[in-house]
């Protein structure tokens, strides 16, 4: 089962939801990786993920290496209490572009 | 940053549960009558000097030694009923750290870390990389994957260790003897590295140890085998009270004669070993 | 006093059969489990991997061709002297070169690319997989979920049976390259007479002989090596006992083998 990608105000935004873990983290891999070589600028709504595991984290750390060598723009939004406690292990909270909605990306402009 | 919040309140059923376990090693029995529970997100320190039965006991409980009586649970599984596909699955929610690091010789530190993904997954190479740097990064051990284990210190090669025992996110993680072999000032980080471990991940760790400052700083509860058997399980605070007198002999160190049995005593000097 | 002597030796000689007979039994589970895996590893999502194979072959194979081919072409020089010594004594030395190409074929080829294997991977695989035992290495792996037989052994059992029929055919073809050149200064021919009568004396039945004993031996080194270090004894002295016991019993039960096969193809 694949992850819904919706396209907004010049954004791929990835829909991540339920349970991110070995055997789902390839299509949320797949599908951010798909929106990054179209060229487009990605957000990752990650506000109905109940548990992501650290293949779901890597999926996203490769996401952000390859938008930065590419000059596109990788955030996420809405990250659940759950998610943020896995980033904040791997201490890459303070790595993401994290912001609470996709309304507060474009609040803050660029 | 990690916080060091306070232990995780335990809930649920026993993630570790062994009822009545006896085993035998080489024919001599070395464990009896052996019952305890680590509940989920506990830290249980198995404590116990050599020859206490401690080793046997992880190694029981690690499905490597075969119990002549009793019981083990993991994850509410009866362990000694298994297939080896039930084995397979089980395995990846465990992660086992061993004494020496056991990392494999031939490989890399960071092949290593990689190898439980790549036998077990198939995931994506530069997931499988990135996961293991960040078990890396997780242990301290960041851009050092390329060296070999046998260009690791002792503290290095038990870190890498716990890197390739977390590498799957387990929910149960054993650890045997992490402070042995190391200077204090290395092993109290081993010790505080534990800690965080357990607090960011929600794991439930036991840990074997014969080293008493250890096993205050990181147990929840502390399980105290002698000759094979349970003198007790409690608190730090419940075995410093502990009335039992062998318990408070080993908490001070102090080596008191065990009261003579001359009749078997007689017999195991002059009994010709075959 | 003598029934104590024989009680002694019949209780060592009965030690030494149950050993014998638990080694054996050791040796059968390994290729029992190594062919399951083999089979219906990668159904079970636990496939042997390609690339430890290709080590492997490596390791046992590759690496042993400059040893066998200085043997292999000294036992071929020294097998067509000693011929030639002995026949022409009946004035027969014309029949040197057929003589020595069935023997080498048959025998002495895979004889001694049998024997150095033996030597070089009886004593390696038991030393590696002893070592890896004693660092629990090997407990490791079972932790992990990864069978040490799928892992360590099944691609050694391929690789030695894959390379060993090949380090043969590379062994006869190096004696008879010895051979041909002691014929060439001894009897006087060239060595396109002396290719032509080899062609003439061997039959398929020949080098088939020798190929299918390469096999067999392959498969008990693979087996007598990998048993030895799993039952390695701790210490460095265990260590080193194992290592020794499986070189001996790799090179005695290839000569044993090979006798037995023999008996029955030639008899």
């Amino acid at each position: 089962m694949g992850f819904p990608v919706e396209k907004k105000q010049g954004f791929s935004v990835v829909v991540l939801n339920g349970d991110v873990d070995l055997s789902r983290s390839p299509d949320a891999r797949r599908a951010i990786m798909k929106s990054l070589k179209k060229m487009h600028n990605v957000l990752v709504d990650m506000s109905a993920v109940d548990y992501i595991d650290s293949s779901g984290v890597a999926s996203l750390v490769e996401g952000f290496q390859y938008a930065r060598s590419n000059s596109l723009e990788f955030g996420l939004t809405g990250v659940s209490e759950a998610a943020m406690n896995v980033l904040r292990l791997a201490r890459l909270d303070q790595v993401f572009p994290i912001y609470a909605s996709l309304d507060e990306r474009l609040a803050t402009g660029a | 940053m990690a916080t060091m919040g306070a232990a995780i309140e335990p809930t649920g059923d026993p993630v570790v549960d062994v009822r009545n376990l006896s085993a035998t090693y080489t024919g001599r029995p070395v464990l009896e009558d052996v019952s305890l529970q680590v509940r989920q997100g506990e830290i249980m320190v198995i404590m116990g000097g050599s020859g206490s039965g401690k080793s046997t006991l992880l190694r029981c409980l690690l499905g490597l030694h075969r119990p002549r009586a009793g019981l083990v649970r993991l994850f509410g599984q009866d362990i000694g009923g298994l297939g080896t596909r039930q084995w397979a699955v089980l395995r990846k929610k465990m992660g086992v750290a061993f004494q020496g690091g056991a990392l494999f010789n031939s490989m890399s530190v960071g092949e290593n870390v990689c190898l439980p993904l790549r036998e077990h997954t198939r995931l994506d190479h530069t997931t499988m990389r990135i996961m293991s740097r960040m078990k890396l990064e997780m242990v301290n051990l960041g851009g050092f994957e390329h060296l070999m284990p046998a260009q690791l210190s002792g503290g290095m090669l038990k870190r890498a260790a716990l890197a390739r025992a977390l590498v799957m996110d387990p929910g149960l993680l054993f650890f045997d003897e992490p402070s042995a072999g190391l200077d204090t000032v290395v092993a109290a980080d081993l010790d505080e590295l534990i800690l965080r471990i357990r607090n960011a991940m929600q794991i439930s760790l036991v840990v074997v140890t014969h080293e008493l400052e250890s096993a205050f700083k990181i147990a929840d509860r502390i399980t105290v085998l002698d000759q094979g058997r349970i003198l007790m399980t409690g608190s730090v605070a419940e075995l410093r009270t502990s009335s039992i007198p062998r318990v408070q002999q080993l908490l001070t160190r102090t080596y008191e004669e065990q009261p003579l049995d001359t009749e078997a005593y007689l017999r195991r000097l002059t009994d010709i070993v075959d | 006093m003598h029934t104590l002597a024989l009680r002694v030796f019949t209780e060592q000689l009965g030690r030494r059969v149950a050993g014998g007979v638990e080694d054996f039994g050791h040796a059968a589970m390994l290729l029992g489990e190594s062919l399951f895996w083999l089979l219906l590893g990668r159904w079970w999502h636990q496939p042997v991997r390609l690339r430890a194979i290709v080590d492997e072959m490596m390791q046992v194979g590759v690496l042993a061709i400059p040893v066998v081919s200085i043997l292999a072409f000294a036992n071929g020089a020294m097998m067509a002297m000693q011929g030639i010594y002995t026949l022409r004594q009946f004035g027969a030395e014309s029949q040197v070169v057929a003589s020595v190409a069935t023997a080498v074929t048959r025998e002495f080829g895979v004889l001694i690319a049998g024997i150095i294997v033996a030597a070089r991977s009886g004593s390696a695989i038991a030393a590696r997989i002893g070592t890896m035992q004693m660092s629990q290495e090997i407990d490791a792996l079972r932790v992990m979920g990864i069978s040490p037989v799928r892992y360590l052994v099944a691609p050694m059992l391929v690789a030695l049976t894959l390379m060993m029929p090949l380090l043969t055919v590379l062994s006869d073809s190096l004696a008879m390259v010895g051979a041909g050149l002691i014929s060439m200064i001894e009897l006087k021919i060239s060595f396109g007479t002396f290719l032509q009568q080899v062609w003439l004396a061997l039959t398929p039945g020949d080098i088939w002989q020798g190929l299918a004993k390469s096999l067999v031996f392959g498969v008990l080194i693979a087996l007598i090596a990998a048993s030895n270090g799993f039952n390695a004894s701790l210490g460095a002295e265990g260590l080193g006992r194992a290592t020794t016991r499986s070189v001996v019993l790799c090179i005695s039960a290839i000569v044993v083998a090979d006798m037995i096969f023999t008996f029955f193809l030639i008899l």
